[in-house]
């Protein structure tokens, strides 16, 4: 039983890592039909910048204020030069012109803090593992789902309560109508970029404090897991996202826990082939495929 | 151009390859053989861009895995051409028939193609079910499951660990006799019942359905072909390379390929050999600045890795410019009929397949 709950706050502290990263990309493909290759950059470069300023002493607050400002900035700044001549064009131009920001943002990040690892250094007391009885659960697991939640809870409101959220919400069902209505779409663009780089910046934090080092070439696993992520839950809506973020933690500690040893080695071969499996069954996506966020 | 058969149609990309071949050829004796090392890389990669070509060109759907097939073809290749008196050295728990087992040059490329398309049947069965983009990411996590089973399938492929052993002998008349054969069997399935529902469903798919074209098995079979070209890639890769590891095959070899094929005009074949010889040569430069050129007194130096950021800038620059790349959708096409009819079109003429019109959705 113990042991059921504790792999259960795995599941969500995993799932919700990914949930949050599965959002961040799928309201810019939403709006733009662009699946962002780049968007793991964002991540390191944001994790990146904290390693700088938590050597250099800063307070965790502002270290957390600054990396999450700058990861908007950058998103925007990509968004707004790469991107947006692209705003009409085919969804395979746009993944691999994604590709090519990637390439150009990961020699930048080498140019500026080397090719070697780096550690993400966070204070001792966010380290801490709670006992609750038996129970063991890292802090970081805890303020990770928190924060998850939050930042769901928050982009929700955003999106279905405030009038910006209908602008949103329109540009991504009917790019043409909603123009028509007078919302213009690169204010859309500026907004949606900004919420992804800021969701991504979070998510880049949670995600490098709980790997502990990385090196400019470490966008790799989070831009393969949000990928996933959001063809699991249905590609372009937030529902989608959040889904498949969990399905894809849940089903990661599923196979850690379930697996015999000697082939726990496969456990990433085995959790995408079940992925390709569901796929197999459920082509859309769990939620099923459709843009609206 | 469908309507003169995939014979024909095999003329043209198969003229362009030659004349790859036949500057290749120029270049090593200009050089008296200095740069074979880099003639021989370019021959691979051009190889491994038409195996990239068969199936993005034909379909539209952006693949991240075809490294998985290289990899696939690398090791199968590596397996049975390693010597048999030093497989107990290197692979020690080699299952008993493949310990045994020491196949010619011919036979191992053939078998790497062949396992590799193998791979890529079984996989495009699942993965071409998806929509075109939930495709794209579908081939990365398998390359993400070929990468993981190499690095744990200790066994067969001594996991993470280097891989050597290989005999060297990936030979000029090999890689490109083995491009002239991939530019041969793509052009054949471009312009074959295959290749033209393949591109209807990429231009149409509903009109396409309507037609008859299976959606699955427009986009299975250039997967499969485009499979074992790369396998064969693959292959002679391990050949030229001797010692490789599974990290040898991610991510990073990806952009090579794709900007390659991009660059050249993602539909056709010429494109992408015109691709690979730009983008080589290109490569060759930035290289060459990264050690540093001297001009005049001053040694001009790049900073090293230069090349991966130039590459990123003219990936984008090209798709804001130039989507279709540098020949467009142009392939070359020689029709020897045409000759016998007085006053008829010009016969030798630069035909065109239209790109896509809009992504697949």
């Amino acid at each position: 039983m113990i042991l059921a709950i504790q792999r259960l706050a795995d599941a969500l502290s995993v799932g919700s890592t990914y949930a949050l990263l599965a959002l961040g990309l799928t309201l810019v493909y939403g709006v733009m039909n662009l699946i962002n290759f780049a968007y793991g950059m964002m991540l390191v470069w944001t994790a990146l910048l904290a390693v700088l300023l938590i050597d250099h002493g800063i307070p965790i607050p502002l270290v957390v204020f600054g990396c999450v400002s700058f990861a908007i900035l950058l998103s925007v700044a990509t968004g707004w030069i790469a991107f947006r001549p692209f705003l009409t064009a085919a969804p395979v131009t746009l993944l691999i012109t994604s590709f090519g920001v990637e390439l150009v943002l990961q020699y930048a990040a080498i140019l500026a803090f080397g090719n070697y690892p780096l550690v993400l250094q966070i204070p001792s007391y966010l380290n801490e593992v709670l006992h609750l009885g038996s129970l063991r659960i890292p802090k970081v697991e805890l303020i990770t789902i928190g924060t998850s939640v939050i930042v769901i809870g928050c982009l929700w409101y955003l999106l279905q309560r405030t009038s910006f959220g209908i602008e949103i919400r329109a540009t991504a069902e009917k790019p043409e109508v909603a123009r028509l209505m007078g919302i213009r779409p690169s204010r859309i663009l500026v907004v949606v970029f900004a919420i992804s780089g800021a969701i991504a910046g979070i998510a880049g934090l949670l995600w490098f404090a709980k790997v502990g080092a990385l090196t400019a070439r470490s966008d790799l696993d989070p831009t393969i897991k949000a990928f996933v992520a959001i063809v699991l839950g249905g590609l372009g809506n937030t529902r989608g996202a959040v889904v498949g973020g969990l399905a894809l933690g849940g089903l990661e500690v599923l196979m850690s826990s379930l697996l015999p040893d000697a082939a726990l080695g496969y456990t990433d071969a085995i959790v995408f082939v079940s992925v390709i499996g569901i796929l197999l069954l459920r082509p859309g996506g769990l939620i099923g495929a459709s843009t609206r966020l | 151009m469908g309507r003169q058969g995939s014979l024909v149609g095999m003329i043209g990309p198969l003229m362009v390859a030659a004349l790859v071949t036949l500057l290749a050829v120029v270049v090593q004796g200009a050089t008296s053989g200095a740069i074979n090392d880099i003639i021989i890389l370019f021959g691979i990669n051009a190889i491994l861009v038409v195996g990239f070509q068969s199936f993005a060109g034909n379909t539209g759907i952006m693949s991240f895995g075809h490294v998985a097939f290289m990899a696939v073809g690398a090791y199968t290749a590596g397996i049975l051409a390693i010597p048999v008196t030093l497989k107990p050295i290197v692979l020690p728990s080699l299952p008993g028939f493949l310990s045994h087992v020491e196949l010619s040059t011919f036979w191992t490329l053939l078998v790497a193609g062949l396992v590799a398309s193998a791979v890529a049947l079984v996989a495009g069965f699942a993965i071409m079910r998806l929509s075109g983009t939930g495709a794209s990411i579908a081939t990365l996590g398998m390359l993400v499951i070929v990468n993981n089973v190499l690095s744990q399938a200790h066994a067969i492929t001594r996991g993470p660990q280097s891989f050597f052993g290989v005999p060297q002998d990936a030979s000029f008349g090999w890689v490109f006799g083995s491009l002239i054969v991939v530019v041969a069997l793509s052009a054949w399935m471009k312009w074959s019942g295959i290749g033209l529902r393949s591109r209807a469903v990429r231009d149409d798919m509903m009109a396409a359905e309507a037609s008859g074209a299976k959606r699955v098995a427009s986009r299975l079979w250039p997967f499969v072909l485009s499979g074992f070209i790369t396998g064969v890639g693959g292959g002679l890769y391990a050949k030229d390379l001797t010692a490789f590891s599974p990290d040898s095959f991610f991510i990073s070899q990806v952009v090579g390929v794709l900007v390659m094929a991009i660059i050249g005009g993602l539909s056709s074949i010429s494109g992408a050999l015109v691709g690979a010889t730009v983008i080589s040569v290109l490569v060759e430069i930035l290289r060459n600045l990264e050690a540093g050129i001297p001009v005049g007194s001053l040694v001009v130096q790049a900073p090293a890795g230069i090349s991966q950021a130039v590459l990123g800038v003219v990936l984008i620059l090209m798709l804001r410019w130039r989507p279709a790349g540098i020949t467009g959708p142009l392939e070359l096409e020689i029709d020897p009929r045409r000759w016998r009819v007085p006053g008829g079109r010009s016969r030798i003429q630069l035909g065109s397949t239209p790109p896509p019109r809009s992504g697949p959705k």
